[in-house]
């Protein structure tokens, strides 16, 4: 079924507990059956029913037994599934963070969120079900075929052949049922989301005038993915009809065996009964496997993308060669006088695709304000992903004070650096908490100097519960300008000496901007600072500007020398002035 | 209006279907029960060796029946049980949607966070197992139980009422104790599980600063220890679960019991046939069987309520809407033909007597073709001032008026007048065609080709495999988000108002491209009035009028040239947004 099944740790005894128990079910299930009908034909021959109290104690006592069994089983394996999602979940976190924001933005925040909330509560069913389901289904039938095969021959040739054909319909019919599916895939999608596109355009539709009109169309199509939804449930229902189908002609087919054999005489009441008894149980072990193939189904489906992850190869951790050893035991560190040289960086997302950086090179020495600059796609994320250690270049080599690594994905350089992205993330908590991300110790004192550094004095005060107001999702909403100001504080509270800002103004309102750009300029003095924007007007700022264009670095300068040079920065200022004009 | 009448209503509706729902669901029971009893009838029948085989032939015959027949009634109550609650969904998806519709300017205000439209939406695909999983199966589970006690009754009313007694444990006390135990349990599990859902959607999103402050180890051993905490209490329920099913077939074993002495002393006594012993004691299985989903039916009830509050809670947010037209659909192309005359005049705005005012004392005058700017911080009340503009809102004092009629009185003839591209303007899971067409759905094909042109996407169109026909889903990747805006744009073209409101509809662009995109929405709307939300000053000379918000009232205003002439401010702004200013200097 599956072959990860046996990989995982300690289900190996959990797999012999289940067997044995198993067994002992069995055993159990053919004695309950066995001396019911012993209690019956014996009443049905006019035995007194003083005489039989005995067996039909005994027959409780198995009966009872079979469901201990059930019940103990049930515990053992959820304890396992338990155990094993848990470390599972664990295995997957771990590799998350250390893939880091690069592949969460890739794979999609709600999708990874999902998996693992919900992937790992369907894999804990899933193993909860498929390990008594498949031990029941390998073990149950063939123990009662045997018992029943010693009972009565024809009996026993009945339920054989029955399995297979039952098996074999439901095969046959789950895929006519999926090939049904699949062929009007399209259409099925585009109904069963028509309800949820018109719930979200219906401020588009508002605005067009149409939103009244579309009422109709809703309960139109929604009648018309009615009539889909019932012509493939026609099918897909036809594999448990097959089930059901299959089961109770086999055990009616059974019965009348029986039923004429006792009347020719060649049985006796008490072995008919017996087999009689046993038929259902045959079949529910295969019953219940269909009944739960579904969640099995998705189970599987969700351990496998989890895995998926986890098996994911990692950006290695850069090495810190030769004489950085000493360095490191130190603490990396960057001043005035630290130098980094990046020499022939690349990135290539795919083999196939361009490169999104090229071949970058650059020197970069002490406390500098740096400007990354470029048209969309020319590659000034990129660059700060790697500059910010999230991202290992495919080729390339850095130098930092003097020793060589292979990349800046290194805990030690992390903790240098500050990251304020476009839109930065604001923690569902207090705003001194949120200030305080970087370094949890600062005191009350030192977060309200950040604040106060940062301009977001006044919004202190305007809240009812200043510092302690909680803000992210759920608390208080902040405006785009005061979400960077918190950012901002972060990072100044952090006193790291190294700020990584991609795109930090671009969403803004140009008032915010125009104010938002001050506070700014006083922050990065005396830090080295790497901003990547569209928004030519910090350029003058800079005491260095990297232009990219398309992953390469075209020119490198100061705002004055490309001006002058009139090269690829000049040409990026003019077009953006024959834009409109 | 509460919860339940997004259930109760649709009982009434479908009783006959419903009716043979239960009818069809007490069938598959009743087959499954008599193969049982008449295969134990038919094996003892045929153990006291009848001379003539036609003793045993109707058994025979019965049997087989109920063999065959079980599987195919269940089939058919499944079926014609999808088809009733597919029905249901339906009609709630009709009713949700007229109850938001006309709130439809204001969910996104009202609901800021998440995705609450997509969460309704789910919620009502969640409210058919209401029905499939919790009110069929205990109805039949009821039906059954009358009809067991009953039959059994017609034999000894005693033993009739001793059997009540166990079945009765197991439809009612045990489902009782269940909801009892479970129902804090489950909702505190829920709870949690949405915290965690909350904790790490918080985490994945502000990664790079988990990752940059150095402290994933810390995030991750809290997680795990919030993630343990719930997996204890799912694990209670769990246990539960276990309990209950042990305890539920120690019922099931006594019933047996119960059974055989009953019936053994029934044969003793002569009251019954031994034939019947056999089959009396194999129908208990099935039948009480049929019992035991009742607990896990009654179970999940608490689980429905939450998507029963959400529903029951945008159903009271139905207001009171303005947006009945005073005037015909005539009326309103009539106005819009003959050109707009917009005049605000002293209007202010308030949502409730104790908040602030959004708009204040704010005066307008734009006649037809006029073009301005509107720009401001979030929070300065723009977004009202449109919602005034467009008639979603009606003036706390003041008016707004097109060509001397109120706005608000325009209601919902207000598309004729007056169309908007904003930001994110949704783009359906159709084709291209059908898209733009949304803007006048009378369009012949060539006006189509016409707007499409205009907006200078005819090129890309025309050069899909598909065409005008290509789905914009299929495609959603291929076009970027200028190209997105462009299709919008020439929705809003084809809907040929004589005024236009963008609202910020260039956010998130990239600079060329919103040049480009502004450049073309320039052309294009040559002769229209336009209002323009913006957050920079992109075309700011080609505007008539260019207007500064702040606390819902105009803190600057003027012409291009008025403004960098008289204001230091304004210069500082205008040279943020234009780099070639840098050039000269």
């Amino acid at each position: 079924m599956d072959k990860n099944l046996l990989g995982y740790k300690g289900i190996k005894p959990v797999l012999a507990i289940v067997i044995l128990l198993t067994l002992v079910q069995s055993a159990s299930i053919i004695m309950f059956a066995t001396w019911l009908a012993e209690v019956i034909s014996a009443l049905f021959a006019g035995e007194s029913l003083h005489q039989q109290y005995s067996k039909i104690y005994m027959f409780l006592g198995a009966f009872l037994v079979r469901h201990i069994i059930n019940f103990i089983q049930q515990k053992v394996t959820y304890a396992f599934a338990e155990a094993t999602g848990a470390s599972l979940r664990k295995q997957l976190m771990n590799k998350l963070f250390e893939l880091g924001p690069r592949f969460a933005k890739t794979a999609g925040t709600g999708n990874l969120v999902t998996l693992v909330l919900e992937g790992v509560t369907k894999f804990r069913n899933y193993l909860e079900l498929i390990i008594p389901r498949m031990v029941g289904m390998s073990i149950l039938p063939w123990v009662i075929l045997v018992y029943v095969f010693m009972q009565d021959i024809t009996s026993g040739i009945i339920l054989l052949v029955s399995m297979p054909i039952l098996i074999v319909f439901m095969i046959l019919i789950g895929l006519a049922a999926r090939k049904h599916t699949e062929r009007q895939l399209d259409t099925y999608r585009t109904l069963s989301n028509h309800f949820v596109d018109s719930l979200r355009g219906l401020e588009t539709l508002k605005f067009l005038g149409q939103s009244r009109a579309h009422g109709h169309s809703i309960s139109r199509v929604s009648d018309r993915y009615r009539s889909a939804t019932m012509r493939t449930l026609r099918v897909a229902f036809l594999s448990s009809f097959a089930l059901d189908f299959f089961t109770m002609l086999s055990v009616a087919t059974v019965a009348v065996g029986l039923g004429l054999r006792l009347v020719d005489g060649n049985m006796a009441l008490v072995t008919g009964l017996t087999v009689l008894i046993l038929a259902p149980e045959y079949f529910l072990p295969v019953r219940m496997v269909g009944a739960d193939f579904h969640a099995t189904l998705d189970g599987k489906e969700a351990g496998a993308a989890m895995k998926s992850i986890i098996d994911e190869p990692m950006q290695q951790e850069a090495e810190l060669k030769g004489s950085a050893k000493q360095r490191e035991a130190a603490g990396v560190q960057w001043t005035a006088e630290s130098k980094l040289v990046l020499s022939g960086v690349c990135v290539q997302h795919q083999v196939d695709a361009n490169p999104s950086l090229n071949n970058v090179s650059a020197h970069i020495q002490g406390m500098q304000k740096i400007g990354i600059i470029g048209a969309s796609g020319a590659g000034k994320s990129t660059l700060i992903d790697v500059l910010g250690g999230f991202l290992q270049p495919t080729a390339g080599q850095f130098e930092l004070d003097g020793s060589a690594v292979n990349s800046l994905i290194h805990e030690a350089w992390r903790q240098l650096t500050t990251y304020i992205p476009q839109q930065p993330y604001l923690f569902s908590s207090s705003l001194a908490d949120n200030i305080r991300f970087y370094s949890p110790e600062a005191s009350a004192v030192e977060v309200e100097q950040a604040a106060t550094a940062a301009g977001l004095s006044e919004l202190v005060r305007s809240l009812p519960q200043g510092m302690d107001e909680m803000i992210g999702g759920g608390g208080r909403p902040l405006s785009g300008g005061q979400e960077q100001r918190v950012a901002l504080a972060r990072a100044f509270l952090s006193e790291r000496p190294i700020m990584l800002l991609d795109e930090p103004t671009a969403h803004l309102d140009i008032e915010t901007e125009y104010e938002l750009k001050q506070t700014m300029l006083s922050l990065f003095n005396d830090k080295l600072v790497f901003l990547a924007t569209h928004r030519l007007h910090w350029m003058p700022d800079m005491d260095k500007i990297i232009v990219l264009d398309h992953g390469q670095v075209a020119e490198v300068g100061t705002h004055q020398e490309l001006i002058a040079r009139k090269g690829a920065y000049y040409s990026l200022i003019t077009s953006q002035m024959e834009g409109v004009q | 209006m509460n919860s339940e009448s997004w259930l109760r209503p649709y009982v009434r509706t479908y009783f006959g279907r419903f009716l043979l729902i239960i009818v069809l669901g007490s069938l598959t029971l009743l087959t499954a029960s008599m193969l049982m009893f008449t295969s134990g009838f038919l094996i003892s029948k045929a153990a006291l060796r009848p001379e003539n085989i036609l003793m045993v032939y109707v058994p025979i015959v019965l049997v087989r029946t109920f063999g065959i027949s079980r599987a195919v009634i269940h089939y058919v109550e499944r079926l014609v049980s999808h088809d009733a609650v597919l029905r249901i969904v339906s009609k709630m998806r009709t009713r949700l949607y007229q109850i938001l519709e006309p709130q439809a300017l204001f969910i996104s205000s009202r609901f800021r966070t998440g995705d609450v439209l997509g969460v309704l939406s789910d919620d009502i695909e969640y409210l058919q197992d209401v029905y499939l999983r919790t009110v069929f199966p205990t109805v039949v589970a009821l039906v059954m139980y009358v009809f067991t006690i009953v039959a059994l009754g017609s034999f000894d009313i005693q033993f009739a009422l001793v059997m009540a007694l166990y079945i009765f444990v197991l439809v009612a006390v045990l489902p009782w104790v269940s909801l009892l135990i479970t129902k804090t349990k489950t909702k505190l599990a829920k709870q949690q599980r949405g915290q965690l859902y909350h904790k790490l959607t918080d985490a994945v999103l502000g990664m790079s600063d988990w990752v940059i402050s150095g402290r994933p180890a810390q995030f991750l051993s809290t997680y795990e220890a919030d993630e343990r905490e719930v997996a204890h209490i799912e694990g209670q329920i769990k246990s539960w679960g276990r309990w209950r099913q042990l305890i539920g077939q120690c019922v099931i074993g006594l019933s047996v019991v119960s059974m055989v002495i009953w019936a053994g002393q029934q044969f003793a006594d002569q009251h019954i046939s031994a034939t019947l012993i056999a089959a009396f004691v194999l129908v208990v299985f099935p039948i009480m069987d049929a019992f035991m989903p009742v607990s896990e039916a009654i179970e999940k009830i608490p689980r429905y309520q939450d998507s029963l509050s959400r529903l029951a809670e945008i159903s009271s947010g139905e207001r009171d809407s303005v947006e009945v037209s005073t005037l015909t659909t005539a009326e309103a192309q009539a106005l819009a033909s003959e050109g707009v005359d917009l005049k605000v005049e002293h209007a202010s705005f308030r949502y409730s007597e104790q908040s602030p005012w959004s708009v204040q004392d704010l005066t307008l005058d734009i006649p037809q073709g006029k073009k301005i700017a509107i720009i401001g911080r979030s929070g300065a009340g723009k977004s009202t001032l449109l919602k005034l503009i467009e008639g979603a809102l009606a003036p706390t004092s003041g008016t707004v008026q097109l060509s001397g009629k109120e706005a608000y009185q325009i209601g919902d003839q207000m598309p004729h007048v007056i169309s908007v591209l904003n930001q994110s303007p949704h783009l359906f899971d159709t084709t291209v065609e059908n898209n733009i067409r949304l803007g006048d759905r009378e369009a012949a094909d060539e006006d189509i080709r016409r707007v499409v042109q205009q907006v200078k996407l005819d090129q890309l169109i025309e050069s899909l495999p598909l065409g005008y026909k290509t789905h914009m889903h299929e495609t959603g990747q291929r076009f970027s988000g200028g190209e997105r805006q462009r299709i919008a744009l020439a929705r809003v073209l084809l809907q040929n108002t004589p005024v236009v409101i963008l609202d910020e509809p260039t956010v998130g662009l990239d600079p060329s491209t919103e040049n480009e995109l502004v450049r073309t929405m320039l052309d294009t709307m040559q002769g229209k009035t336009l209002i323009w939300v913006t957050h920079h000053l992109v075309a700011a000379e080609h505007m008539d009028e260019i207007i500064f918000m702040d606390n819902g009232a105009i803190a600057m205003r003027g012409t291009h040239a008025e403004l960098m002439e008289k204001s230091a401010r304004y210069r500082n702004l205008y040279l943020l947004d234009h780099p070639e200013a840098y050039v000269v200097e």
